[in-house]
């Protein structure tokens, strides 16, 4: 053995001198490497050999590494023990109260709000108009599709029970398009869309229907939150990807956006033409994009994956030029739910450095269709 | 019941992991049953409270060693931790000294992860002691990246470094001096 150990030294050396070096913020880098089992075996050894050797850097590195593991675990243990304070303080009170009177005053339509949508093109689909649509163009291949998409929720449906208890039974008839606030079910589209609605679903990138209900919407604004009933639902695997921008941004942004003027998902693209909205309201952005029904509700974001806005409605007269509600109201919405709604905006933007096909690769799981159902 | 031991299991590793949902339904679960026995032992309703959640981060810090194995089922685990804190906690207010009567001395084996819990939380505070005297930016920047979970890259652009590279300095030279102040805060 000790043959061995003199053959190597030469080897090794250099290495050993580099840790004879290590200044100590070097070392708790490589206690932070040696804990996340992240060092190479060439490392690994000579750290080993270090330790062996060195009983005063053995004392210390055996105090970095234990340092690190206790800020780390103390960490996740804070992140925890909030969470729980959270469960707690949600549990306290009953949830259900809040809900249901919200509800009973979203089925109240105002003509206000009536008038004020009519003016402009609504983009929600009205589904028996998209269904009798002479564009037959596309609408053969349409018609394949869903029902691919049909025979394959059949399959689902036996797989989950509890899927197919809340699988729904009438015909849509409007879809809008929705975007996820929360990665747990919560969710945001147009107030025109849901309004006066019987029943809400989402149908996700699988093309699985959630049954959604409302809790909160601004009428003026034209926004609407939902929430997916079942509470084991998620959108994607971690938490939503983008931000929400806090402030206007500037004339000439360009922006895209992802929708359901169909039953597939629809990538468009365009920029802000105006800061103000309809009849120069602040609330919203003036774009130029095309827009198509089924698009309400559509997340309007810009090149680095924040939210910057959603559509709401189209000017009639043109193509290309379209409204949406900025992020800011949208914000203030979310501010105003109740406190046990707990609903916080995604803080940390995960797509900023992704290209953007990466971009919408990741969104598509966050946006979802929006199927309304009403007698 | 092979099914409702694998769903015991699946929710505990998703506790493990701080999945809210999991979390919640564990909660939910065990909750009446503990609190109620607190408070018919001499505890209010916010004590029951109290004392349930810490049973719960015991629980939590236990599903942390990869090697755990609940021997029994959560709620027997929550109700048993739950007791020991509770006797703890009652003890410390020197109201009538309280203690598990003897048809419960099995649930004594638990006793160990409570006391290991009470150091753990000493160690951690003796930790926080320390980051809170360190000075700033060191303090907010190993804040962000310990408790609040943010990546290097995050705290780069939230504290106005010029690159990742940079914070990351920044972020070993604050640890190393972490080390000094919690050292002596140790000694004494």
């Amino acid at each position: 053995m000790p043959g061995t150990a003199t053959e190597d030294i030469p080897q090794r050396t250099g290495k050993i001198t580099e840790v004879n070096m290590m200044t100590e913020h070097s070392m708790m880098e490589v206690a932070e490497r040696y804990i996340a089992g992240s060092l190479s075996q060439d490392e690994l050894n000579t750290l080993k050999d270090k330790l062996a050797a060195d009983l005063s850097f053995a004392n210390e590195f055996g105090e970095c590494v234990n340092m690190l593991r206790g800020l780390q675990s103390s960490g996740a243990q804070k992140r925890f023990t909030s969470m729980l304070k959270d469960i707690a303080a949600q549990e306290a009170k009953p949830a259900t109260k809040a809900r249901t009177i919200t509800l009973r005053a979203f089925y109240v339509r105002t003509a206000g709000i009536a008038a004020g949508i009519a003016m402009l093109t609504s983009l929600t689909t009205y589904w028996a108009i998209q269904h009798s649509n002479k564009k037959i163009a596309s609408q053969y291949s349409l018609l394949k599709r869903d029902l691919e998409k049909y025979q394959r929720s059949q399959n689902q449906l036996i797989n989950n029970i509890k899927e197919q208890a809340t699988a729904p039974q009438a015909e849509v008839r409007y879809t809008g398009t929705g975007f996820a606030l929360s990665n747990d079910g919560y969710l945001v589209t147009n107030y025109h869309v849901t309004a006066g609605a019987d029943s809400v679903y989402i149908q996700n990138r699988e093309g699985r229907y959630f049954k959604a209900y409302t809790v909160g919407y601004d009428q003026q604004a034209d926004i609407a939150i939902l929430k997916v009933e079942d509470k084991m639902f998620r959108f994607g695997k971690g938490e939503v990807p983008y931000t929400f921008a806090p402030n206007k941004r500037k004339l000439g942004t360009k922006i895209y956006t992802l929708g359901f003027p169909q039953d597939e998902i629809v990538y468009n693209e365009g920029y802000i033409s105006a800061i103000n909205g309809y009849q120069g309201d602040s609330s919203q952005y003036r774009l130029e994009i095309s827009a198509y029904p089924g698009q309400s509700g559509a997340p309007i974001l810009d090149a680095n994956g924040n939210v910057l806005a959603m559509i709401t409605g189209k000017e009639e007269e043109s193509d290309g030029t379209t409204f949406a509600v900025s992020s800011k109201a949208l914000a203030r919405l979310v501010q105003s739910l109740p406190k046990d709604a707990n609903l916080r905006l995604p803080k940390s933007n995960k797509l900023n450095h992704l290209s953007l096909e990466q971009q919408i690769e990741k969104l598509e799981y966050y946006t979802c269709s929006i199927k309304v159902y009403k007698k | 019941m092979q099914g409702s031991q694998q769903l015991e299991e699946y929710l505990l590793a998703q506790l493990a992991a701080g999945e809210r949902t999991a979390t919640e339904q564990i909660y939910k679960q065990h909750y009446p049953v503990v609190t109620k026995w607190i408070q018919h032992n001499g505890g209010s309703e916010a004590d029951a409270a109290d004392v349930y959640q810490e049973a719960i981060v015991v629980l939590y810090e236990k599903s942390q060693d990869e090697a755990f194995r609940l021997s029994c089922k959560i709620g027997t685990y929550l109700f048993a931790i739950s007791k020991h804190l509770w006797y703890k906690k009652a003890n410390k207010r020197q109201q009538d000294p309280v203690s598990l009567p003897d048809d419960d001395r099995q649930e004594w084996a638990y006793e160990d992860d409570v006391n290991a819990h009470k150091e753990r939380e000493n160690y951690y505070s003796q930790l926080n002691a320390a980051l809170e005297q360190i000075g700033e930016p060191c303090k907010s920047l190993l804040k962000a990246f310990y408790h609040e979970d943010k990546s290097m890259q995050e705290i780069a652009s939230g504290f106005g470094y010029t690159n990742t590279d940079n914070a990351k300095t920044q972020k070993y030279k604050c640890l190393a001096r972490l080390r000094k102040i919690f050292h002596n805060v140790q000694v004494k």
